[in-house]
């Protein structure tokens, strides 16, 4: 047959592997930022954007979406061409994608820094981004499938079954977190409400981590270590049966996010059972990539690009050997809420995603501009560097963790809480210096390993289009006579995409029908009332801030918690909440009944200056909230759209809501001058106030649990 | 890889099964021995004897095999009567196992009916359980027995060859529980398969690996029966009751020993240095927040004059700190301290009396006289008050 020439696009390569150093220095400095901002507040600089409830989502986002996200385009252009023997499928989509992915994370973080923000983690831009978002995916879904269906090879191979499952399985997980309804340019609501919406929060934020940070990068893996080592994959078995089982057991697993929460109990022993089960299929695409290496361990000792996957393939093995061990429920007992779950992301972020990325550069930029690396020592240096700083970086977090814990939850012989919130905190601020040192140990790797690229692009020259040459795939493939079953579907790029649908579609409809369907699932709680106009705009003003980000509103079923906190929340509490407010880390105590608990002028001192009220707090201050007036011309839109979301408003509410607004709040700052504390009632600080002094507070006014149809009055 | 298949299908049925009758159930159901922990703990253990068998069944099939390919080579006659042996001891295994199934069945039947109980199950039960715990144990040891007896055969074979043949290579045990294939011999296991230079092995699944897999399996389908089908293990609410009760008798038995045990009627005022000076440390440190350090007040009444809002008297100070005044901002603190600490804090509280601090708050609620104290004769100049 005749040999076809063409050309591999690097270019776009390129592009995306200066967006991931780029991004990825802009995301880890973001992360040092705010772990300063743990043990030194003044660093918030009383200025909005720099609290740490505004920079932890950026950080999040940018290492997630900008640095990682960058780091799967770059890959899967670069493995993609080879795999597929052919040219990405349309320049000019490649450049679509390119920028207008770059785009949404300017745009992710000016909104962020601005308080824009739907409140759910890891899916916080607002809609139009989330719009956004959707076509440029759509875009890169044109661009892989055009690429793989113009293939000059028969079959697809494991990296690219990762790539399609990969694809797919985010398209639906955004979509369905996604679904809001907007009351202005930047400003939605969630559809869902309270345990509904915590579940579809977590089963999209689990399978964030599975399908935007661990399945692309096993086909990266699959691609890159096999190259540099110069080795077979151990076993295509082992690929067919962790990938299928993989995919379909992940999706599973999110409701261990919310172990002792208010969701149904069967749906949380489904999250502990299918995160055990998930230990073997991850283990093995872990174990196919370290047996490769059979024979060629010692090519590990000299080349930077194996040190860093390997290591990369290491964490990715423990990580997702201590998830499992973290979804039993008496482990989680212990681990929620505390650093312990960020010591452990930071396994995965740091080892695995930062690591296999590094690793990937060091193999590609060499490739692409055609010189050696500049310098191996150099690369040696960041690779301890930053496997020191991973280890600085966690382990004090593991310590803070558990001591935490453990300090929650002693008693007194007596039978008092032996410590106060604050006591516990107090406590563990030399980890928290600790880890923000193992942080900044990393970056100082990640700044050697700029500089030693930017050196081999500048003694290489850049092959823009570099040339290769194949058959073109005959138009009948006849199959091998004794074949293994699993090479037709590799034959079949889209019955290999609707296949994974369906795999990733089980679980998800499983867990998600019932938990929206069945009555029973969420009792009503009739003296649960919506909330008033001001609790509303200072319930916004809370998901602004980001206070979920440090404040629980879940107490869980614990002795400690209920002395601590009160009562534990009912799945009925929170049937108003768009979205929900659960939180997944108390660096502050939970505040779900912290309504009444104590006076108005409190909360007004507490937010002016924490450390006035709470000596040693670590809590910025919020003093925009004085100066900054509620926004009542959108209160009506806010009552017209939690109506549509079914909070029970009466019709024509909107024309009552601002009088009941300024009532409300003109009581309250009454409240705050018979304390000598003089505020207008049009500020933030007394919508906030009025919100805070709301919380959990329903449910003492009648205990019975019964079953409501009637539409209710709001405000109580 | 179809065996594979298929258990992995069961067990997802199982669990759906599992799930399915969760959404279905509602109200208690009849107690079934079946949640009975020593009987679960018998069935895993049966369980996974019985996955033992399998193992080693297997085995010994695979190296019957290759007795039998041997043997047919050199005659004919001999490999027929070996295989039929095989077979035959195979099938008493069979034999044994449906055996079990048996036992099983009539174990659960039996064992609800009778009175007579062995620990908290049935004797009948019990002995049933057990003996078939003793036939799989029985069976694994005769299995055992078969492939030493075949493992001998073949190395009595080896060492006839070995006179011929280079010496074998030891297995080294890591090689051995992830069946590495030696490296020299990788030519044999490439598929052919080529990507971007590429290739496939055709290596088996490594076998800690795979009945690992198994294990969590097995532990999910048990998990979700203890919890939601034979209900036998206490979901959060049930564990937060029991755990509440276990506290409140360890504290009651704690509380009747120890002399702490003050309350509102029987609090008097302390005066010692020592609980002055404890009282004043949670004071300055939780207190002073709403009082302030000297107790003048800020959000919080001042405490220093002779005005109280909910009465001056120690036991009325000491029930103030224990309930609080929830709708006037004092929090109940009877979760975060003690009894004695709170009579420490109400004795202090009640030292400060007269103390006058600069800038204190202005007086709230009704003057209280302390009793036995000269009548109309406040502690401080009571015109400033008034």
């Amino acid at each position: 047959m005749q040999v076809e020439k063409f050309y591999y696009d690097n270019k776009t390569v390129k592009w995306f592997a200066y967006a991931v150093l780029v991004w990825g220095l802009v995301g880890m400095l973001a992360g040092l930022w705010i772990a300063v901002e743990m043990y030194y507040p003044p660093l918030s600089m009383g200025f909005a954007p720099t609290t740490f409830g505004r920079m932890r989502p950026v950080h999040t986002n940018a290492v997630i979406f900008a640095f990682v996200g960058n780091g799967i385009f770059m890959g899967v252009y670069y493995s993609l061409q080879r795999l597929c023997k052919a040219r990405m499928f349309s320049d000019t989509l490649s450049k679509i994608h390119f920028w207008g992915w770059q785009l949404i994370i300017v745009a992710a973080a000016l909104t962020l820094w601005g308080g824009c923000t739907s409140g759910k983690e890891y899916a916080e831009l607002e809609w139009p981004i989330d719009i956004a978002i959707t076509l440029i995916w759509v875009v890169f879904g044109i661009n892989l499938f055009g690429t793989i269906i113009k293939r000059r090879e028969a079959h697809i191979y494991v990296a690219i079954w990762f790539y399609i499952a990969t694809w797919v399985t985010v398209a639906m997980l955004h979509i369905v977190n996604s679904m809001e309804l907007p009351i202005s340019f930047l400003k939605s609501y969630s559809m869902y409400a309270g345990v509904q919406d915590a579940l579809v929060q977590w089963w999209y934020g689990h399978n964030a981590v599975a399908f935007f940070l661990t399945t692309p990068y096993l086909g990266l893996m699959y691609y890159f270590l096999p190259k540099a080592a110069n080795r077979p994959v151990y076993s295509y078995r082992l690929s067919i049966i962790h990938f299928w089982a993989l995919i379909f057991i992940y999706i599973w697993a999110g409701p261990h996010h919310l172990l002792y929460t208010a969701l149904p109990d069967w749906a949380q022993s489904l999250g502990t059972v299918f995160s055990i089960m998930l230990i073997a299929p991850s283990w093995g695409g872990m174990l196919n990539g370290l047996f490769t290496l059979r024979g060629a361990w010692d090519k590990v000792r000299e080349e930077p690009v194996l040190k860093f996957l390997v290591v990369a393939v290491t964490c990715y093995g423990m990580a997702t050997f201590e998830g499992p061990l973290l979804s039993l429920k008496n482990v989680n007992a212990i681990s929620h809420f505390t650093d312990w779950t960020i010591a452990h992301v930071h396994i995965g972020a740091l080892g695995w995603n930062g690591f296999m990325t590094f690793g990937v550069l060091y193999y590609l930029i060499p490739k692409m501009w055609n010189t050696p690396l500049y310098s191996k020592k150099l690369a040696g240096t960041h690779f301890w560097l930053g496997t020191i700083g991973i280890v600085l970086y966690a382990i004090p977090l593991y310590w803070a963790g558990f001591t935490q814990a453990m300090m929650w939850k002693t008693f007194t012989p007596e039978g008092q809480l032996k410590f106060q919130f604050l006591e516990t905190v107090t406590h563990i601020l030399p980890m928290y210096v600790a880890r923000s040192v193992g942080g900044a140990v990393y970056i100082v790797g990640v700044v050697i390993m700029t500089y030693n690229l930017i050196k081999t692009i500048r003694q290489g020259s850049f092959v823009p289009d570099e040339a290769a040459e194949a058959a073109p795939l005959p138009k009948v493939i006849t199959p091998h006579s004794n074949e293994h079953w699993h090479r037709w579907i590799e034959r079949r790029p889209l019955q290999m995409l609707v296949l994974s649908l369906v795999a990733v579609a089980i679980g998800g409809l499983i867990e998600l029908m019932p938990t929206f369907l069945v009555k029973e699932n969420i009792p009503t709680i009739s003296s649960v009332k919506p909330y008033t106009p001001l609790e509303l705009h200072g319930r916004d003003i809370y998901i602004r801030e980001g206070c979920y980000l440090c404040h629980s509103q879940m107490i869980r079923p614990f002795r400690d918690e209920v002395a601590r906190y009160g009562e534990y929340s009912k799945a009925g509490e929170f049937v108003y909440d768009h979205p929900f407010q659960w939180g997944s880390k108390r660096t502050g105590p939970d505040l779900a009944r912290v309504g009444g608990k104590y006076p108005d002028s409190w909360h007004y001192n507490h937010m002016m200056d924490p450390q006035s009220m709470s000596p040693g707090s670590i809590m910025p201050s919020y003093g925009w909230l004085y100066e900054d007036e509620i926004n009542a011309f959108q209160t009506p839109k806010m009552i017209w759209a939690m109506r549509k979301l079914g909070v029970p408003y009466p019709e024509g509410y909107e024309d009552q809501c601002n009088k009941d607004m300024q009532k409300q709040a003109t009581e309250i700052a009454n409240r705050l001058k018979a304390d000598k504390l003089v505020v207008k009632p049009e500020k933030e600080i007394v919508a906030l106030i009025a919100y805070l002094q709301r919380l959990g507070k329903d449910i003492k006014a009648a205990p019975k649990q019964e079953t409501t149809g009637e539409a209710a009055i709001p405000g109580n | 890889m179809q065996k594979i298949l298929k258990n992995c299908m069961v067990t997802t049925g199982l669990l759906l099964c599992s799930v399915s009758s969760i959404w279905a159930a509602d109200g208690p159901k009849p107690p079934s021995s079946l949640s009975n922990p020593f009987v679960e703990l018998l069935a895993i253990i049966i369980i996974g004897l019985a996955i033992v068998i399998g193992i080693l069944a297997k085995l010994v099939i695979e190296a019957a095999f290759v007795k039998v390919d041997k043997e047919k080579k050199e005659k004919s006659g001999s490999a027929i009567t070996t295989f039929f042996t095989i077979l035959f001891v195979l099938f008493s295994v069979n034999v044994f196992s449906q055996d079990n199934a048996v036992s099983d069945t009539t174990a659960s039947a039996v064992k609800v009916t009778l009175a007579s109980q062995l620990g908290s199950i049935s004797e009948t039960a019990y002995y049933l359980l057990s003996s078939v715990v003793l036939l799989e144990v029985l069976i694994i040891a005769s299995l055992l027995y078969m492939l030493k007896a075949f493992i001998a055969a073949e190395k009595k074979a080896l060492v006839v060859e070995a006179s011929s043949a280079p010496s074998v290579p030891k297995i080294h045990w890591w090689d051995k529980i992830n069946n590495f294939k030696p490296i020299q011999q990788e030519a044999n296991l490439d598929l052919g398969h080529d990507y971007d230079g590429i290739r496939e092995l055709d290596n088996r699944l490594p076998p800690w690996w795979l009945y690992g897999f198994y294990c969590c399996v097995i532990f999910a389908v048990v998990y979700m029966w203890e919890y939601h089908v034979s209900k036998s293990a206490p979901l959060s609410k049930e564990e937060y009751e029991i755990s509440v009760a276990k506290a409140d008798a360890e504290k009651a038995a704690y509380l009747e020993k120890s002399a702490s045990n003050v309350d509102e009627s029987t609090v008097k005022q302390l005066t010692d240095p020592e609980s002055l000076a404890a009282g004043k440390k949670n004071f300055e440190t939780i207190c002073a927040a709403c009082h302030m350090p000297t107790g003048g007040g800020s959000v919080g009444p001042n405490l220093t004059d002779d005005y109280w809002l909910h009465g001056g008297s120690i036991k009325d100070v000491f029930k103030t700190i224990k309930y609080g005044w929830q709708e006037k901002g004092m929090k109940s603190w009877k979760d975060d301290f003690s009894p004695v600490q709170i009579a420490q804090l109400a004795s202090y509280v009640k030292s400060l009396h007269g103390s006058n601090p600069p800038g204190g708050k202005a007086a709230q609620g009704t003057l209280y006289v302390e009793e036995g104290s000269a009548a109309g004769k406040p502690a401080t100049d009571s015109t400033k008050k008034n």
